[in-house]
């Protein structure tokens, strides 16, 4: 009777108690490595770099420059820094064109192989289509900047002409046929499998509803694709707003201006100038623009349905 | 973000290929695929017929046509034997850098997985969706913290550099919870535990072997996304016998298009051939697994 009265937690843990103790920390077990590398890689270098942005270099009468707390003055100055306004109205045009463009071409190519049988021929484009991407963006630049080379060009060779693919009012769209040779087949894939796991007993249904092949394509296909295309898009962004192999290997091949793209310019003003907490303040800004356009993009989209 | 990410993937089947709802192309859409085609290849082919030309050729000679005689021999001895032999070297750098960030991302990938999809425990969502959403910060915006944090503890110029930053994978992460959560029953976990089984056992030896798909996907993307990287190894080593491949040959690039040397157009490309095979190799035998990684949403490099 006593014993029975004694409050739990007195009593000798049962086993299953002892279980349930270590079920708490069982997770925590399997999720220390990634949050360790999550920690120091991730973590740690973004409160860095907020930490960093904060100062200025200040040059007190003689000697070396010194760091000094200096606010939002780096943020102030790069909203005034029009080679940085620049380089991100390069990457809206981007935005604006190439995403669209790619996309669209995606999307045209995945409907095209979806609608005949996974035969020889479907297998033979896909991987055509899909090769480019398997190239680091490196030597893709490398390729597509001997091909455009005024010099080396076959292009040109066979023309006869001497046109320069990289001359400054072209090269914006040299950078992004690269991108779009590189990505389209990667999305090709993305949302040819999309419309691959749909069941077909969908497309027999609208079928025997009298659909036409364009009425399938419009109707049924489309507003199925609409998930991954979200999906895509949004990487693109990313993609985008991270374009810096490309410029980066053309540079000796023609005149390729600092600030092509944000991540260039922040990388000369670290590489070449030295100014760490200026880029560091820069690295934050592209940050923050990625995920605004990534969430503002998300939200139009998630409206519009 | 997150929550659009994660509604649509576990729905799809990871890349099974289904019946065909038509029966072949249209004039019209056999001439689009085969533009385009055309289009993705024209580079490539551009290589092949390059690779072999010396830099006469390379001008003399009609472009996308191959050429005689072939200097393929020299170009290759050229390729292994400039800077005593460096190619080789960055070739075997590459190899270890994607080697070991694959097998490490996948570990530590598949066990954060397993707890994510396997145990309730306080704000696992959050901090799931936090992860996943990490993946709209550009990686610029990293490597320039990295490299000052890794210069105060000393790890610039070393293998690691390279390595551990890509240990992060949000992706992978992704991947490998799908998998879990497709692949291993929540009963077949606790009837071993009811058996007495520790909870590594059941990790290692029950579950394991069951999300092996898994395993091989988010392998693959680590693998191919460091033989890809370029930023950071151009950011965080400056010494030539640590470079990539992908480093290596852009450093060719910019000193024979600069300095008064003899310029390497055909050998770079031939390197640049090498270097891409491996990819090339891994995407075509492992069809299977890459077209699973995508159909549930992979991400850009």
């Amino acid at each position: 009777m006593t014993d029975l009265s004694l409050p739990t937690a007195l009593q000798a843990p049962s086993p299953r108690r002892k279980k349930a103790l270590a079920n708490r920390f069982t997770p925590w077990f399997f999720l220390a490595p990634f949050l360790t590398v999550f920690a120091a890689f991730f973590v740690a270098p973004v409160g860095y770099a907020l930490y960093l942005s904060l100062f200025i270099k200040k040059r007190g009468g003689f000697g070396p420059a010194r760091q000094a707390f200096g606010g939002l003055t780096n943020y102030v100055r790069a909203f005034q820094d029009s080679e940085f306004l620049q380089s991100l109205l390069h990457i809206l045009l981007f935005m604006v064109i190439q995403v669209p463009l790619m996309l669209l071409a995606a999307t045209a190519l995945a409907l095209i192989l979806d609608g005949v049988k996974n035969g020889f021929a479907g297998r033979f484009f896909r991987t055509a289509f899909y090769l480019p991407y398997t190239l680091p963006s490196v030597i893709a630049g490398l390729l597509w900047g001997y091909l455009y080379s005024k010099n080396l060009s076959p292009f040109n060779q066979i023309t006869g002409l001497k046109t320069d693919f990289l001359a400054s009012g072209i090269l914006l769209f040299s950078i992004g046929n690269i991108v779009t040779w590189t990505w389209t087949g990667y999305n090709m894939i993305t949302l040819y499998a999309a419309l691959q796991n749909v069941p077909g007993e969908l497309y027999e249904a609208a079928r025997i509803d009298g659909a036409s092949n364009w009425d399938l394509t419009r109707y049924v296909k489309l507003p199925l694709l609409r998930p991954a295309l979200t999906l895509s898009a949004i990487f693109s962004v990313i993609g985008t707003m991270q374009i810096f192999s490309e410029p980066f290997v053309l540079r000796p091949l023609g005149y390729v201006p600092d600030n092509i793209t944000p991540n260039t310019y922040l990388y000369l003003v670290v590489a070449r100038d030295g100014n760490f907490s200026y880029g560091a303040a820069l690295a934050v800004l592209l940050a923050v623009f990625t995920f605004i356009l990534s969430g503002f993009f998300l939200r139009s989209v998630q409206g519009e349905s | 973000m997150s929550g659009a990410l994660r509604s649509e993937a576990p729905a799809r089947r990871l890349g099974k290929p289904r019946k065909s709802s038509g029966p072949r192309f249209t004039p019209l859409q056999t001439a689009i695929l085969l533009l385009f085609a055309f289009y993705c290849l024209l580079p490539l082919w551009w290589m092949l017929t390059t690779l072999a030309k010396d830099n006469g050729q390379l001008f003399s000679t009609p472009g996308f046509l191959f050429a005689l005689p072939s200097h393929l021999s020299e170009n290759l001895h050229t390729l292994f034997t400039r800077q005593d032999g460096i190619f080789a070297r960055w070739l075997v750098n590459s190899v270890v850098y994607a080697g070991l960030t694959a097998a490490g991302s996948m570990v530590v990938s598949a066990m954060a997985g397993y707890a994510f999809s396997k145990f309730r425990f306080t704000g696992r969502d959050a901090l799931f969706n936090v992860i996943l959403a990490t993946i709209m910060v550009p990686s610029t915006a990293l490597v320039l913290p990295i490299f000052l944090l890794m210069q105060q503890i000393g790890l610039i110029n070393t293998y690691w550099a390279v390595i551990l930053p890509g240990l992060v994978n949000p992706f992978g992460l992704y991947l490998m919870r799908l998998f879990w959560d497709a692949g291993f029953p929540s009963e077949l976990m606790e009837a071993a535990r009811i058996d007495g089984a520790s909870e590594g056992t059941i990790f290692y030896q029950l579950g394991l072997p069951l999300v092996r798909g898994g395993l091989v996907t988010v392998a693959l993307f680590a693998f191919v996304g460091a033989w890809n990287n370029f930023f950071l190894p151009l950011v965080v080593v400056n010494k030539e016998e640590l470079f990539p491949l992908t480093l290596g040959l852009s450093v060719w690039n910019q000193t024979s298009s600069s300095s008064g040397q003899e310029p390497l157009y055909t050998v770079i490309v031939l390197g640049a051939l090498i270097s891409i095979l491996p990819l090339v190799i891994a995407f075509l035998s492992l069809g299977r697994y890459w077209q699973g990684g995508l159909a549930s949403g992979a991400v850009k490099g």
